[in-house]
């Protein structure tokens, strides 16, 4: 059995087992659903590890290039006049999805040890934790728009119900804004979805497909379709395929998120329990970032290129916003969501400079990103778990307190900020040097881009080493006063264990990217050589 | 007359040769007698009869209705002198009908509400079966006589269906309501179809030939009979502006018959629409207005109204009617385009949305037995209490609004498609208008259905213990209902390689 079948079919296994598993023993459910995440770590660590690299296994628009295959046809349609239609179940990965897969089931062992705070309701939580786990490995393996579009849809319910039932005092807000907002941007997608498989036809059967790769192909779209390239269709008055990267673009920006589509984002952030937090921060948004990657770009290279200085600008906008944002917040965990939307927006910057510096730095940028803000939130989860506050002027003096916990912090922040050493620093560095590259080799994006990109790691280290002179150091007071001294214990084994992988994991892809770039370089290289063929 | 002489044993052989065609519907017939005199002879106690002969004989008439598929492999038949059309999408419009009746046929007893009515339930076992057998007319009717015979047929049934139990002053108004508007809308449809006829010279309007003969008067008069002809038909549909009826009907009739009122007889009269329109769409001697622009403003508007206006609702069946409004509409997208695979789409779409529609209310009528909840507000901390119906409920709503992993999403994408593949060869820019619409208003749809699982599940409440669960038959329904929902979603060719 393929083994990317089986790392989709782990969580609904274990789910499986604690449907039939009685609520007596729901003390059990937690350590169930930590096994499977382990499973799927492991399962992950031994694709990464037996992951073929070179220029054979690029991946992208080469459908042959890609590694774990598994292709099965699942609704094969007879719609007469129109053809067949045909929808396969195909997966598989290449360099740019091994890098998330390895993370987020990394980050999904690390969301369940999390989950130890969850005290009600634990057969709904971790039903919905394990089906939330399978879409989000589904969408990183899928191949196929039909299958992809069902796991980044299947997301969203788990979700809603994750922040809505589990969450803080305007979950229901938090959830209802959140789902609205992702739906807005799917519905249409589904329409550019329709659009696309009935301008697309599989060379090899004739029929139209939903096969991603084959929507990459020029050769593939029929002369009268609408997003053939040859065909200068309009829709409304707008060139089509522009019309069709939008909406594409707008939907994943949505998830990334992208000033001005993420005001969802500190809402559900704050309001979600903190393993959805972890979710949320470490995975969700890489999805993000993921489909412009893979849908926006493989489909429409030439739109990209035309639109990569308002891509640039968005992502300069989100770096920018979100950290002044982020200076702003006196919720601890607010800070930290707007510090996600700042660096996300460089994921957002590396794509447009379409350098192999700037797509490489991005995708280190989320998979740093993913370990980084699931640490830090977890950090946060700590405090919040012991004295049920998070504002960063209820604290002070904490390092007297909490030593070692805020070891941990001060590793997370000064990593987050961009210290040499740390992995943010490599991606951010290979962004920036990407986008300076840029305007001599494609002329696509400004220098004055990477300047305000620059701005924004500068931005960065002020609010985070304020947040940590605010609330670490200084002598110790405290808004509860003695209550809260007495809750607030340091670190516990537990804690300690999912916290060390994480510090040590950022490190270590600060001195040693190679873990990451040797993998994903064939990947990026072959997207670049294919945005220069357009 | 001695001129006519010779046709007579023409006609005669016609009309007996037209019987094999019609064997569904003798039987229907002979179900409603045998279901009537059943009920006159053992009286108030007969109404576990009624039930077991209706449920048995529907079961009989749907093995009809698949012998029925040997017929048309050899193309469409006109049958009774061109009153009637046999056609294999027709024959999947009855199935599906028939499907659905039966299942709601054993839902009416479930409903505490209506079978606590004091007359018994056996009136309506036969009048529920006159409704299907007017149902099946009217998937069958291309004639202009036997279109309005067989609306009329559903209508009258209906009447007494809404008014079957008045338990209070809001029912009794909106059972005479519904029996105003639905005359109303006859007389206008009477008026447009006797326009048609003086301006043709004949009822069978779905020929090129009176087509032709429609040419031949003023386009405005012309349209303006077909459009009063579409106000009938439109009554039935309920898309706006005939939609006034829908809220208060729905929410004044018993669950069941809401659930019945909202599903069948609209399958029916999109099967009638996709047997009215194409003469006026496709010919190209029609000179009257575009009706595929008409229908297009149609849905767009039926589909922003519905709804919007369910956002405001906070009673479980009112805010289910305007919903289905909504639906409407975005079926009627796929009128518009009226291609084999908007055909398709359609009876694929209607087939899903009923389940789920029954499905929807079978469980509003669990929570009435269980808790006496109507309103959303009274859902509030249900769905920790009864965990399994919430589940149906919320896969029932997500099915509604058309996400995966269900076959509402199925549903729409195929809609979708169909219209697509139009678009994509003639650039109609209301073609676009309607997806654009249909994918605006889905996201707006999320948001009154997931009020409900918002009560379920995120609202708090402490309760008394509940005692047992009384309503197992509507559970054990809506489980089958949201299992075949999800089924259907994940392997939609076991229905679609038929259609």
């Amino acid at each position: 059995m393929n083994i990317l079948t089986i790392l989709l079919l782990v969580p609904v296994l274990f789910g499986l087992i604690i449907i039939l598993t009685p609520s007596s023993l729901r003390a059990s459910f937690k350590y169930i659903t930590l096994l499977a995440t382990l499973i799927q770590l492991g399962i992950s660590i031994w694709m990464y590890l037996h992951f073929k690299t070179g220029a054979a296994y690029g991946g992208i628009n080469h459908e042959d290039q890609y590694q774990f295959v598994q292709k099965l046809p699942w609704i094969s349609l007879n719609l007469g006049s129109a053809g067949k239609m045909q929808i396969d179940y195909f997966i598989g990965v290449d360099g740019m999805s091994i890098a998330l897969l390895v993370m987020t089931s990394l980050v999904m062992v690390i969301a369940t040890l999390s989950s130890w705070e969850i005290k009600s309701n634990l057969k709904g939580f971790f039903l919905l934790f394990l089906l939330l786990d399978m879409a989000v490995i589904g969408v990183f393996c899928a191949l196929d728009f039909f299958l992809f579009y069902l796991f980044y849809e299947l997301m969203l319910l788990p979700l809603y119900f994750l922040i809505g039932m589990w969450g803080g005092a305007r979950r229901e807000y938090a959830a209802i804004k959140f789902f609205l907002y992702t739906l807005f941007g799917s519905v249409f997608m589904m329409l550019v979805m329709v659009g696309l498989y009935l301008s697309v036809t599989d060379p090899a059967t004739g029929n139209h497909t939903f096969n991603i790769i084959q929507m990459m192909n020029p050769a593939n779209y029929s002369a009268q379709s609408v997003f053939s390239i040859a065909g200068h269709q309009t829709i409304l008055g707008m060139p089509a395929r522009t019309v069709g990267f939008v909406v594409l673009f707008i939907a994943f920006a949505i998830k990334v998120p992208v000033v001005p589509l993420h005001t969802w984002l500190p809402d559900a952030h704050v309001e979600a329990p903190t393993p959805v937090s972890i979710i949320l921060a470490g995975v969700l948004l890489k999805i993000g970032g993921y489909g412009i990657i893979r849908i926006c770009l493989g489909i429409f290279p030439e739109v990209a290129t035309t639109g990569a200085f308002w891509l640039g600008q968005l992502g300069v906008i989100s770096i920018l916003y979100g950290a002044f944002n982020a200076l702003a917040q006196k919720d601890l965990k607010r800070m930290i969501a707007y510090s996600s939307v700042s660096h996300m927006g460089f994921v957002l910057l590396g794509i447009a400079s379409q350098t192999a510096e700037g797509i490489s730095g991005a995708m280190m940028q989320m998979v740093s990103h993913g370990f980084l803000s699931t640490m830090l939130f977890f950090l946060v989860g700590v405090l919040y778990n012991r004295v049920h506050d998070r504002g960063i002027n209820h604290f002070r003096g904490l390092s007297t307190l909490m030593p070692k916990y805020t070891a941990f912090v001060m590793i997370a922040f000064f990593a987050s900020l961009g210290l040499p050493g740390f992995s943010a620093f490599v991606a951010e560095a290979f962004t920036l040097a990407g986008t300076f590259r840029s305007s001599s080799v494609n002329g696509l994006v400004p220098y004055w881009m990477a300047v305000c990109g620059s701005l924004g790691i500068l931005l960065s280290a002020a609010y985070f080493l304020w947040t940590l002179q605010r609330m670490f150091f200084g002598p110790e007071s405290l808004k509860g006063g003695d209550v809260w001294k007495i809750a607030l214990t340091d670190l516990n084994l537990r804690e300690k264990l999912t916290l060390a992988p994480l510090a040590i994991i950022a490190i270590a892809l600060g001195v040693m990217p190679s873990l990451v770039f040797e993998k994903i370089n064939d990947s990026v290289l072959s997207l670049i050589q294919f945005l220069q063929l357009k | 007359m001695h001129d006519l002489l010779p046709h007579i044993s023409e006609s005669l052989s016609h009309v007996f040769g037209s019987i094999r065609y019609f064997v569904p519907e003798v039987y229907l017939t002979l179900l409603f007698i045998i279901v009537l005199i059943t009920d006159l002879i053992f009286g108030k106690r007969s109404a576990q009869l009624c039930r077991t002969i209706a449920c048995a004989g529907l079961v009989l008439i749907m093995f009809k209705d698949l012998q029925q598929i040997a017929l048309v492999v050899d193309g469409e038949h006109f049958i009774f002198s061109n009153m009637l059309l046999v056609s294999r999408i027709g024959i999947f419009f009855k199935l599906s009908i028939d499907v659905l009746s039966f299942v709601l046929l054993l839902y009416f007893t479930w409903d505490n509400k209506l079978n606590a009515h004091q007359k018994g339930l056996s009136d309506l076992y036969s009048i529920t079966i006159a409704s299907i057998l007017g149902l099946h007319l009217m998937v069958m009717a291309v004639n202009l006589l036997s279109i309005y015979l067989a609306i009329e047929l559903v209508s009258l049934a209906s009447y007494l269906m809404v008014a079957y139990r008045t338990e209070n002053a809001f029912s009794t108004e909106a059972g005479l309501k519904y029996v105003l508007f639905g005359a109303a809308s006859s007389a206008i449809m009477l008026y447009g179809i006797s326009l048609l006829y003086g301006f043709s010279g004949s009822l069978d309007i779905v020929f090129q030939s009176s087509i032709a003969q429609l040419s031949k008067v003023n386009p405005i008069s012309s349209s303006f009979a077909v459009i009063l002809v579409l106000i009938g038909i439109g009554f039935k549909l309920s898309f706006v502006p005939v939609h006034f009826w829908v809220p208060d009907v729905y929410q004044g009739a018993s669950t069941p018959i809401t659930a019945y009122l909202s599903t069948v007889p609209k399958i029916a009269a999109f099967a009638l629409l996709t047997n009215f329109l194409p003469p006026f769409m496709l010919a190209s001697s029609w000179r009257g207005f575009d009706i595929g622009i008409i229908l297009s403003a149609v849905g767009i508007v039926t589909m922003i109204a519905g709804n919007f206006a369910a956002v405001m609702q906070s009673n479980v069946k009112r805010m289910l009617a305007y919903s289905s409004i909504g639906h409407t509409g975005f079926a009627l997208m796929a009128v518009v385009v009226l291609t084999l695979q908007g055909v398709s789409a359609i009876t694929y779409y209607l087939l899903v949305y009923s389940a789920a529609n029954i499905g929807a209310l079978a469980l509003a009528s669990y929570f009435t037995n269980e808790t006496g909840a109507e309103e959303v507000e009274h859902y509030r901390g249900l769905g920790l209490k009864y965990p399994i119906a919430s589940v149906c409920f919320v896969i029932i709503l997500i099915s509604l609004t058309g996400l995966p992993v269900t076959a509402g999403f199925t549903g729409k994408l195929f809609v979708f498609s169909a219209v697509y593949a139009v678009y994509q060869q003639t650039h109609n820019i209301w073609l676009m208008l309607l997806m654009i619409t249909g994918a605006l208003t889905t996201v707006v749809s999320l948001f009154y259905y997931l009020k409900i699982p918002l009560n379920l599940f995120l609202k708090r409440k402490e309760m008394p213990e509940i005692s047992g669960i009384k309503s197992m038959n509507l559970l054990i329904l809506s489980i089958i209902v949201s299992f075949m929902l999800i089924l259907l979603g994940i392997f939609p060719d076991f229905v679609l390689r038929y259609l």
